[in-house]
């Protein structure tokens, strides 16, 4: 592992972040078998530039680089197309460490999600390279682990699941869960995304409310809307496990240092970030609403735990009273 | 224009929000979110003047400056009844409720100069906003800078004590966050169109 190649005294060791890094390596193998080798050499691209811009900073604190910085990379790697260039993936992980947590003090200190922020920069900046330049994927075994990268899909014939919901065609569920669909590189495969949730949890290195609930809230959402008659939702777990929505509940949600400490906060913060990816999916102009939600959510962290707190004091001095 | 007031509300908002989609208002914006009490403070003061001034300009503008030909003014009659009316609100509020002026005072005299007074009344003239619509206008966009400012007051409080790199401090990271957060509500472009 990478880990143990560098210099005791270079990299600080977190436990959790290590749980989160093992939880990921179904994923990145699933990745790979889906999208091809290319898959690894962005990893490495992304890990390398992300280290060195946190080392930049570390320096000068004197702190150490820490292993949240290989968790970053990695979850910002896999929110990718595997066919984005090796220059944009490594300008937006640099962008989402400097800005989202570099200037903030480093780890601990980060107010946003680093890997978010990094993503939702090149989506706006380069849209074309994340939201048109899909490929193929591999269906039968070997797959992608004897193939540079998948074969380009024709973009004017072919889209992303939730771009092809809005031309009214929808893929089979069974073909979704299992994978079979093109995208970003970590979002296909339902079940290799659960097998991670499931090691997280496991190593108690996530919250379960927090993975839970903004599905609750795109579930809940969804169905109201199609109760009421409104036009272009799909089915509600159509929509739950197509796009980056699924990947972003069991890996970016759960992130610790962004997410509100309260508990009830927990649920509100999901909840609304799952009711939110529905209104920019299904109403905006992007296809994909997740990270969007998620980086709103992040600025009104501090305001839920602290309307959760000052709550529970007031709740506290009555019951006193 | 054909839209319903509440729909021009909710835009003002989320999608055509005035700091973080126009950038105006940002001096205020800046200097007054280190605490949250008194970010809220200023926002309630804001909201209160662009409603109560997007109402009046329209009025002048339609039923003053237009009939008379006078709407190459409309610029410093804008700002002047702005700066009237943030001199009446404040003398009214100093005479009959002194808790509340005690609460706003300092900020009301700032609110004159902030941008998104004046932004809000010519955004309704360049959309052609009938009255409830402008109305709807400034009292929404006096909450999507309130929010914003008591959003910002938060992150800043949650980060008061974190390492910062020394020549970011203060209005550095200010900007840092309002720009993040910008990036955030560019998602919600294109839900409602105002334009």
């Amino acid at each position: 592992m990478v880990t143990q190649i560098m210099p005791r005294n270079f990299l600080q060791r977190q436990k959790i972040m290590r749980k989160v890094l093992i939880s990921l390596i179904p994923v990145i193998l699933g990745g790979v078998y889906f999208f091809g080798l290319r898959l690894l050499l962005l990893l490495v691209v992304v890990t390398v530039a992300g280290i060195a811009t946190e080392y930049l900073f570390a320096r000068k604190r004197k702190a150490k680089v820490t292993e949240a910085v290989l968790v970053s990379s990695v979850l910002f790697t896999l929110s990718l197309p595997v066919s984005t260039p090796f220059w944009a993936a490594a300008l937006g992980i640099s962008f989402g460490i400097f800005f989202g947590k570099e200037v903030f003090g480093g780890f601990g200190h980060n107010v946003f999600n680093p890997a978010i922020v990094g993503r939702t920069f090149l989506l706006i900046s380069f849209p074309g390279h994340l939201t048109a330049a899909w490929t193929r994927i591999f269906t039968t075994f070997p797959g992608g682990f004897i193939h540079y990268i998948a074969p380009p899909l024709d973009a004017l014939t072919q889209a992303t699941p939730l771009a092809l919901f809005q031309t009214g065609e929808t893929l089979p569920l069974s073909k979704v869960i299992v994978g079979n669909v093109f995208g970003s590189m970590g979002e296909t495969s339902v079940i290799l995304l659960l097998l991670g949730g499931i090691i997280l949890l496991a190593g108690k290195a996530a919250d379960w409310r927090l993975m839970l609930s903004p599905m609750l809230g795109f579930v809940g959402l969804t169905s109201v809307l199609k109760l009421a008659g409104v036009g272009g939702i799909p089915h509600p777990l159509y929509g739950l496990f197509t796009g980056g929505f699924f990947f972003l509940c069991i890996y970016f949600v759960t992130e610790p240092v962004t997410a509100p400490k309260t508990i009830p906060a927990k649920w509100l913060y999901g909840i609304l970030i799952g009711v939110i990816t529905v209104i920019i999916r299904y109403f905006g102009i992007f296809a994909e609403g997740a990270s969007f939600a998620l980086l709103i959510m992040n600025i009104f962290v501090p305001l839920l735990d602290d309307a959760v707190k000052s709550l529970q004091a007031l709740r506290k001095k009555e019951a006193a009273a | 224009m054909e839209m319903s007031p509440f729909i021009v509300f909710m835009a003002s908002i989320f999608t055509n929000n005035m700091i973080l989609a126009n950038f105006l208002g940002m001096c205020s914006f800046i200097a007054v979110s280190k605490e949250k009490s008194a970010a809220w403070g200023l926002g309630q003061a804001v909201t209160f003047v662009l409603t109560g001034t997007s109402v009046i300009n329209y009025l002048v503008y339609h039923y003053v400056l237009v009939p008379y030909g006078l709407v190459y003014l409309r610029f410093i009659v804008f700002i002047i009844l702005i700066a009237a009316f943030v001199q009446l609100v404040e003398m009214i509020i100093e005479r009959y409720f002194p808790v509340l002026h005690l609460h706003l005072g300092i900020f009301l005299p700032l609110i004159t100069v902030n941008c998104a007074v004046f932004g809000v009344s010519l955004f309704t003239v360049i959309r052609q906003y009938n009255l409830f619509q402008a109305a709807a206008f400034g009292f929404g966009s006096g909450v999507g800078w309130t929010m914003a400012i008591v959003a910002l007051a938060g992150i800043r409080q949650k980060i008061k004590n974190a390492p910062l790199p020394k020549g970011l401090e203060g209005a550095g990271i200010t900007l840092i966050i309002t720009g993040i957060m910008a990036l955030a509500f560019i998602g919600f472009s294109g839900i409602i169109h105002v334009q």
